[in-house]
């Protein structure tokens, strides 16, 4: 259910004004949802879904109870809020407790389009007829996802402070597999604006990776340069990110963790090459104007030059350690470079480009130590030339060493929005050095 | 605008655990809902209709060291309904339940599956169930949603306090509550009410050597269950908070696994983990057909290897049901209405692949009848798909305990827990960390040793299994969060298993060359 900023703020205000806590938060969010899948030219599932929620926290004594309902049913938004004042009530008390926000100044962030309410199953059938004539086309099979939604967040405390923000987001991504099922392309985009999203460039590049009829070359595990196209760089780039966690850093158990005590913040961690900033303004990739905990979010790099210039901190770890809140941001930007993917390409003697990477996970924190896969399109570079595909292998890399001996960074561009969960990055392809590959898979 | 704003039910909402019966919404209002939208499906052209109404009630809560950071308790009623005209699937959800809701979902489904038409390709098919009328309730002691909020929050405190007091520097404890309310109606006249319970502490605690930059961590080996709170208070969290407190301790200064080849015990809290992602998610047909390409994968298994397969050795038999007592994939009937005996098969048996897992409408692609109830949707308002009932490796029918297992080996690695997983898509490479590694040396357990990981590819994995815990050594362990499908669902599955030992695993130092 896809709530106005008028109809957020009566059914917020109304809460509040019932509150019997000593302050009260009430934050909705929902929207409207569509998704539709196909496979091996065809429609499998799909799903058109109307959802809002509203979470209300009251805080009572230094303790904050929150109850979250599904229903904007006025008896139910009652029966919510009283039992987040039983909560708080029954609860111990916070020893960093802190109070609701007052008004904030956003920044705006342009990331609705009007023309949202249109994108609906029979436009994203569209989207995807464009991958399946394409596969039809090449003689290769497609599978992918179309989806889109509008969406809207609101925040609003008994401390004055009212934020409202919405978003559209279409998103496509197409897996295209040869007819002999021995080789996998891959090509994906999200975006807030339905008319920049290019259907026809997906379909293209996913069902050209895929084209291969030679079978793929086996290497042995060991350190390769690699060519990591944008969405591979996004995605182990918030890995980097998510590991920027103030309080982790400070209590010792992060990357960021200064050996002795504190956080490495002002240390050149990086290649100078590597920047990571937010900016809700970006033109690409715009994080909203509201953070977490309704922290305004402003443009500001987290590693700068190499340097570890921001780390996001909560707003209690802030306030007990006397530091600026800083939210999550999951919309960030990788700063690229003039070099080409053909000048990359060329400037390899013998390497390994990589599409995408797949089911990663942290293995080592205090190292940054972090496994996963290549996936749907892996291709040997030698000599200055793509010359065959390459099998799948999984990779063991310490993101340090990772993003602390770039070589080259292309020219940045939004990618998919796979990155953990929530939110498209904007990133680079990138050259490394000794990239660490650790074992084979035979997993196309 | 008004309509927004309006009554949404007939009744008032009311909290599951305050209804005081198993069943907290209103079965007539319901059953009226479930009437009319199949009826107008039907009416309007539809083959083929169902419908899930309910309610998913969760709470959260979680503390940090001396402090309750979080309560949240959430509660959320909708409804699905899935179409099938002229070939296509349509779904409508929505987070309401009334007939102007229901209504308007009926006529959005039908032009959901208009919409999908021109792309269809092969139509769907389906096969047809036999139609229950049934009510299932899960055994359950006492209502977790019922204890008290404050006894929850000390419990949480206490266990951090507890491993604190025992040489962690940190500690994180939660709970997660869940319990699911659902009737399912289709149009071949099915009509089942069921609700189930499930609980889930867990903690982290945490060592940290500054001066030499270290930190070690050691997570709950508590598991997930389909249970009341009594499961919640018999677990003895605080004792294993304060065991926790001191292997993180004793874990920061072990010495580290040296990597290579080795033989390793594989204890069931660790080895649940690899039978889902190896054998469970690889058998799931609908990855096979190439309907989760695109993000969950595909499978290295192939319909031609059914019953010639050699997945594993001959101890190696996978069973699969829905119901296991206190396992989370237990329940009365799945989410296309097929009953819990249809979700009683091999998947290996003796080491050969015997059964895909499938939902409706998948049987035919592979020849068979009919599907073997693994359907889920993790709300009512998803898309219901094929997902795992109880998956579990048997154990030995001969007498084998933990010690027997570790007597065969004269030098190799005990792993205990689950830490850092992966696999690739097709469920073939796989690496999986732990919480807890003790080295074996001479047929006995000895030292505890640090930063390791175990890798592998499934096929040889499994077919170096040599040895395996008798029926007193299995242990049912499990997740809440099983991730699969665009826009992603997860589901609570259990697997159990005893413990196990593999020959020649490639053993990994995760601070050494990885």
């Amino acid at each position: 259910m896809f709530l106005s900023s008028d109809d957020a703020k009566a059914i917020a205000g109304n809460i509040i004004a019932k509150s019997a806590a000593d302050a009260c938060v009430v934050k909705i969010d929902g929207g409207e949802d569509y998704s539709l899948r196909f496979a091996r030219g065809g429609a499998t599932t799909n799903i058109a879904t109307s959802e809002a929620s509203v979470r209300i926290s009251s805080h009572i004594g230094g303790r904050i109870g929150s109850a979250t309902t599904g229903s904007l049913d006025a008896e139910a938004l009652d029966a919510a809020r009283a039992r987040s004042e039983d909560i708080a009530r029954m609860l111990p008390v916070d020893p960093d407790y802190v109070a609701p926000l007052g008004p904030q100044d956003y920044d705006a962030s342009a990331r609705y389009d009007d023309n949202a309410e249109s994108l609906k199953l029979d436009a994203l059938a569209a989207q995807a007829a464009r991958v399946i004539e394409e596969g039809a086309r090449r003689n290769v099979d497609t599978f992918g996802c179309a989806s889109s939604a509008r969406r809207f967040e609101c925040l609003s405390t008994s401390n004055g402070l009212f934020a409202y923000e919405r978003r559209s987001e279409i998103d496509l991504s197409a897996t295209a597999r040869n007819k002999a099922d021995t080789w996998s392309g891959w090509a994906g985009a999200h975006e807030f604006f339905g008319a920049r999203l290019d259907a026809e460039a997906i379909a293209r590049r996913a069902c050209e990776k895929a084209a291969h009829d030679v079978a793929p070359v086996d290497l042995e595990p060991g350190d390769y340069a690699v060519i990591l196209e944008p969405a591979a760089v996004a995605e182990l780039a918030f890995w980097v990110m998510s590991a920027m966690d103030a309080r982790a850093a400070d209590e010792g158990r992060s990357f960021y963790s200064r050996p002795g005590g504190g956080a490495l913040v002002g240390e050149k961690l990086f290649d100078e090459k590597f920047t990571i900033r937010i900016d809700p303004a970006d033109p690409l990739a715009p994080e909203g104007g509201v953070g977490w905990e309704g922290v305004p979010h402003r443009a500001r790099a987290f590693i700068d030059k190499g340097v570890v210039t921001s780390l996001y901190r909560s707003r209690s770890w802030a306030q007990k350690t006397e530091a600026e809140p800083i939210p999550f941001a999951r919309n960030f930007i990788v700063e690229g470079g003039d070099a080409s993917l053909d000048d990359m390409i060329r400037s390899v003697k013998r390497g390994v480009l990589v599409t995408r990477i797949w089911y990663e996970n942290i293995v080592e924190p205090k190292s940054l130590l972090l496994t996963g896969l290549t996936r749907d399109g892996n291709f040997l570079i030698e000599n200055g030339r793509v010359t065959a595909p390459v099998r799948n292998m999984r990779f063991n890399q310490r993101l340090g060493e990772l993003f602390g001996r770039i070589v080259a960074l292309g020219k940045t561009e939004r990618t998919w929005r796979a990155a953990g969960g929530g939110g498209a990055p904007a990133a680079p392809p990138m050259l490394a050095e000794k990239f660490h590959f650790s074992s084979k898979s035979s997993g196309i | 605008m008004a309509q927004r704003f309006a009554p949404l039910l007939d009744a008032p909402e009311r909290s599951s655990a305050a209804s005081g019966g198993p069943f907290a919404l209103d079965r007539a209002l319901l059953d009226d809902l479930a009437d009319m939208a199949l009826k107008t499906a039907k009416s309007a052209g539809a083959s083929y209709a169902d419908i899930r109404l309910g309610e998913t009630t969760r709470e959260y809560s979680y503390a940090k060291d001396q402090r309750l950071e979080h309560f949240d308790e959430r509660s959320s009623r909708g409804f699905g309904l899935r179409v099938l005209l002229g070939g296509s699937w349509g779904f409508y959800g929505a987070r309401r339940l009334d007939a102007a809701s229901v209504r308007e979902g009926v006529a959005r489904a039908l032009e959901n599956a208009r919409a999908v038409q021109p792309i269809q390709g092969r139509p769907i098919a389906l096969e047809e169930l036999p139609a229950h009328q049934a009510e299932w309730i899960m055994p359950m002691g006492e209502d977790p949603f019922a204890v008290s909020t404050g006894a929850k929050a000390d419990l949480l405190l206490a266990i951090c306090a507890a491993a604190r007091d025992n040489g962690a520097d940190f500690c994180s404890a939660s709970l997660s509550l869940a319990r699911e309310e659902r009737l399912f109606a289709n149009s071949f006249g099915a009509r089942i009410l069921q609700t189930r319970t499930r609980v889930h502490p867990s903690f982290t605690a945490t060592a940290i050597d500054r001066a030499a930059g270290r930190m070690a961590s050691r997570d709950s080996l508590t598991p997930a269950r389909g249970a009341g709170w009594e499961y919640v208070t018999g677990a003895g969290l605080l004792e294993e908070a304060a065991l926790a407190g001191r292997q993180a301790r004793e874990k920061i200064a072990a010495k580290p696994v040296v990597s290579g080849e080795t033989d390793v015990i594989i204890d069931p809290t660790n080895l649940w983990l690899t039978i889902h992602e190896t054998v469970g998610h690889s058998t799931e047909l609908d990855r096979v057909l190439g309907w989760e390409a695109n993000f969950a994968g595909t499978s290295f298994v192939k319909p031609s290897m059914l019953d010639n397969l050699r997945f594993g050795s001959e101890l190696m038999t996978i069973i699969a049901d829905r119901s296991q007592p206190g396992a989370l994939s237990t329940i009365g009937y799945d989410d296309d209405g097929a009953p819990a005996d249809s979700a009683e098969f091999r998947i290996i048996d003796k080491g050969v692949f015997r059964n895909f897992q499938m939902a409706l409408g998948q049987a035919h692609y592979i020849g068979l009848s009919s599907s073997n109830g693994c359907a889920y949707a993790d709300s009512p308002t998803s898309f219901p798909i094929q997902r795992m009932p109880n998956i579990s490796l048997a154990p030995n029918p001969e007498k084998c305990s933990l010690d027997e297992l570790v007597g065969g080996i004269e030098y190799g690695i005990y792993v205990v827990g689950a830490g850092s997983w992966s696999i690739d898509q097709q469920r073939d490479n796989f690496q999986f960390g732990g919480q807890l590694f003790y080295e074996i040396k001479n047929g006995k357990l000895g030292d505890m040793l640090r930063d390791g990981a175990y890798q592998g590819r499934t096929i040889p994995f499994w077919n170096s299994l040599d040895g395996l815990g008798d029926a007193s050594t299995y242990h049912l362990d499990g997740t809440f969060t099983c991730g699969k499908a665009e826009p992603v669902q997860v589901a609570p599955v259990s697997h159990g298993s005893p413990p196990a030992r593999f020959r020649n695993v490639r053993v990994l130092n995760t601070s050494g060359g990885a």
